[in-house]
């Protein structure tokens, strides 16, 4: 218990450094995500391709392989950011790719007639996303989202292989140093399961406040078939 | 025959890829550019070359002194000795993907372990299983591994887990820089208010810990293996790596814009690790160990590998079961 | 096939909107390729675009090198898979069951592997357990934590599956007689099975990926070769992007299998 005691301020750090990851991650995801689904259904034919290949790109990529590139590869090229930049990056081009299939593929929940009819009132393409079709999208796509964030959460852990000082990384310091390995393992465990299972209770109360009719369970499922959506890792 | 194409401060690999034969496709080497041979079929072992003399002379074990150690017997038993260490080491041990024998000092003392248990021929019967810092422990507690020979330092803290034969070979903490500078650190007095990178769950953080005045654990950044720790050096995110002579030497050997600068600072001696569970695994190593130290094979090694490195002659060789405390 | 939202969401355009989607596009394909000479001008002005560092890979010993590592990544994938799935459907069927207790284990289960991440389980595999004497090799403190994560994943795939055969079913089996267990193992599961197979082959996209976890227990996989393949040429950049490539064109050529499975088996459902 000493090892806990004396490394308060260090865990409390550590758990703040995942949350900062996992939010910075997520939200970044989310605003370049739906940005790339916005492309992936437009008129422009180069902008449909371009998101289409970084989709590809990034849903496929493992994650660690793809901040080993940030973290080493690009000051190669002349590009170098700080260790936790680069965790935040590669989780926001990981998870984006997850964020645009969703969006996508709840657009396609829409029926056809709403598009159809925002369009014959004189709406142009980004007036019926906005106002009529993403906003109807949205319901469908909270679970979704919400696992996209707790695959956010998970990858988190991995910048512990950048040298960035998340939670796995200071338990696994703490650990070396006091070879208390349970105890830290159920330190850092508990902080993840807290984060992942604390964004589904909120994805579940969003969804409930947006759609009265359809229980969480069902669109959960819905959500775990999904393949043009994809499974995030 | 001879062709490598390693850049200009390779002498340390002269001894793993004297002769490099080229093989296959690796023979038009200006027309498929001019990355290093991944070793070759024989590499560096091949007759002729000192590190293939030294496994050569290597001694064999006794029929009576292997049965007599469980451990060395259940190695005879399965013809085959399974070494946890790296490969990626141009000094002490580097891999050969084409069918050759690993070469360095570790490679070549893992090659004489084997020869002397397997008999003549025993040299070629090894399987390499690959250990980080942060693995090594476990996979040979866990029997994974017959033996770990991979610059491994004996401490207490890993003398509680396993036991280790050795030392071997006497090193220590260093220090590595980028080359260009090299002139402004020479020791760890100079290393306050620098950003220090090391390996995670190696010596390196403790002897920084210990030995940088005024020491800032929030400037030292722990990386999980060599390869991203000599990344983030050349890359600036740290200004000096601190590690253990052994796998530092490897690195400049490898590549021109690091440098190991000043004398090692905490002696590392090197140890043979084995599992607590192996009966009659120490005694035995340590015996082989006198008997190639005795013979001088220990000697020639040191000069076929680490020798290429270090400017010196070849130092006195540990005794063998001398443990630190 | 069905119309979708997407493909209504602009009308065909005429003379004046052609024009200027034509506009766009030039400007966008304009924007597209800055960014891309941008990077090809970064990597060439560090030295990073000689063709020497490049070509070796097509060496057969850089081939044969990298091929022992991405022969790891396949076994260790394939046999957590194989594992994996079936426990991921008794997973499901224990949560759907009306046994409470079984059920909420299951559920317990679930949402413990799913939130947490699989790296602290490699971990707890490689440094926890061994201090209760609870060891094993290399090999398997990969493949069982990919078990278990996989195995959390993939009961939810198979619960969703369950769930989407039609209720009808269940009654029709009811029925002609069948109990509610010959009419989950006869009935229902044979066609849920059929359902969920494209999202199983995602899931082993998602295994392939955590695979290059390996390099916590060294265990010799793609990633963790081409990490030692760094150490030995120093061409960092160009390394890891090979070994990047080959992942993504692997699991895009899977996800791609997925895809038209999903789309052959909606265009049945429609058929039908």
């Amino acid at each position: 218990m000493d090892a806990i005691r004396e490394n308060i301020p260090l865990l409390l750090q550590g758990i703040g450094t995942t949350v900062a990851l996992t939010v910075l991650g997520y939200v970044f995801a989310l605003v370049v995500g739906t940005a790339m689904a916005v492309a992936r259904v437009s008129p422009i034919p180069p902008l449909r391709w371009a998101a289409t290949v970084y989709v590809e790109i990034f849903r496929n990529i493992p994650l660690l392989s793809l901040l080993i590139l940030i973290a080493f590869g690009l000051p190669d090229v002349g590009l170098r950011l700080p260790y936790f930049w680069c965790g935040v990056l590669g989780l926001t081009l990981s998870s984006a790719a997850f964020v645009c299939e969703n969006v996508r593929s709840g657009i396609n929940t829409v029926p056809v007639g709403h598009a159809e009819a925002a369009r014959s009132i004189g709406l142009g393409f980004f007036g019926t996303l906005r106002h009529v079709v993403l906003p109807q999208a949205f319901r469908s796509m909270v679970q979704p989202l919400v696992n996209v964030f707790i695959g956010t959460v998970i990858g988190s852990a991995l910048c512990s292989a950048i040298a960035v000082q998340e939670v796995t990384w200071v338990t696994q310091t703490l650990n070396i140093r006091y070879a208390q390995a349970v105890l830290m393992f159920l330190i850092a465990g508990a902080a993840y399961l807290i984060l992942s299972l604390g964004g589904a209770a909120l994805g579940g109360v969003i969804e409930r406040a947006v759609s009265p009719g359809s229980g969480r369970d069902r669109s959960r499922a819905g959500a775990a078939l999904d393949v043009t959506a994809g499974a995030q890792a | 025959m001879t062709h490598t194409s390693f850049r200009p401060r390779r002498r340390a690999i002269v001894a793993a890829a004297a002769a490099l034969p080229l093989v296959g496709l690796a023979a038009c080497g200006s027309d498929t550019g001019d990355g290093p041979d991944l070793g070759g079929a024989g590499g560096g072992d091949e007759e002729g070359s000192p590190f293939a003399d030294v496994i050569a002379s290597g001694p064999v074990a006794e029929d009576d002194a292997v049965a007599a150690s469980a451990w060395a017997a259940a190695i005879k038993e399965k013809d085959q000795l399974i070494r946890g260490g790296t490969v990626a080491n141009q000094v002490f041990s580097l891999a050969s993907t084409t069918g050759g024998q690993p070469t360095g000092f570790d490679a070549g003392i893992t090659q004489l372990l084997a020869k002397y248990i397997l008999g003549e021929g025993g040299d070629e019967k090894v399987e390499y299983i690959d250990t980080t810092v942060e693995t090594r422990e476990t996979l040979v507690q866990n029997g994974t591994v017959d033996c770990v020979i991979a610059t491994y330092s004996i401490t207490p803290e890993r003398l509680d887990v396993i036991d280790f034969a050795g030392p071997y070979y006497l090193s220590g903490t260093a220090i590595q820089v980028r080359t260009e500078d090299a002139e402004k650190i020479s020791g760890p007095e100079d290393l306050t208010g620098t950003k220090v990178v090391t390996q995670a769950n190696s010596t390196g953080i403790q002897a920084a810990e210990e030995f940088i005045p005024d020491y800032d654990a929030s400037l030292v950044q722990t990386l999980p293996d060599n390869e991203s720790c000599v990344a983030a050096l050349k890359q600036g995110r740290a200004d000096a790596y601190v590690l253990d002579q052994g796998v530092l030497l490897g690195n400049s050997a490898a590549d021109p814009e690091v440098t190991v600068v000043g004398e090692p600072f905490v002696d590392d001696p090197y140890g043979i690790g084995l599992s607590q569970d192996s009966e009659g695994a120490v005694d035995f190593v340590n015996t082989f160990l006198q008997e190639i130290i005795d013979s001088g094979a220990w000697e020639a090694l040191w000069t076929a590998t680490i020798g290429e490195v270090i400017d010196t002659e070849a130092p006195e060789p540990p005794t063998p079961g001398d443990l630190p405390s | 096939m069905s119309t979708t939202a997407t493909q209504v969401l602009f009308d065909a355009p005429g003379p004046k909107g052609r024009r200027r989607i034509l506009l766009l596009s030039i400007l966008s394909v304009l924007v597209i390729l800055a960014l891309l000479v941008g990077a090809l001008w970064q990597f060439q002005s560090n030295g990073q675009l000689d063709p020497g560092k490049w070509v070796v890979y097509l060496r057969a010993d850089y081939i044969a090198f990298l091929w022992q590592g991405l022969w790891g990544t396949l076994k260790v994938t394939a046999l957590a898979a194989v594992v994996a799935f079936p426990l991921g459907l008794l997973l499901a069927l224990a949560r759907l069951s009306r046994f409470r207790m079984l059920s909420a284990l299951a559920a317990v289960w679930i949402e413990f592997y799913r939130g947490i991440p699989m790296l602290l389980v490699v971990y707890a595999f490689l440094l926890a357990l061994p201090a209760f004497g609870v060891t094993f090799p290399q090999f398997w403190m990969l493949v069982i934590p990919m078990i278990l994560v996989s195995s959390a994943t993939t009961a939810e795939v198979f619960r969703a599956g369950i769930n989407a055969v039609d209720r009808g079913q269940h009654e029709a089996a009811a029925a002609i007689g069948l109990s509610r267990r010959d009419a989950m193992v006869s009935v229902v599961l044979p066609q849920a099975v059929r359902l969920v197979l494209p999202s199983l082959i995602l899931a082993l996209v998602t295994l392939l990926k955590d695979s290059t976890l390996g390099y916590v227990v060294s265990y010799n996989e793609l990633q963790f070769q081409g990490k030692t393949l760094v150490s030995i040429t120093r061409y960092l950049v160009q390394t890891y992007l090979v070994v990047s490539v080959i992942y993504i064109v692997i699991n895009f050529l899977l996800t791609r299998v997925a895809l038209a499975l999903d789309a052959r088996m909606k265009a049945r459902a429609a058929a039908s």
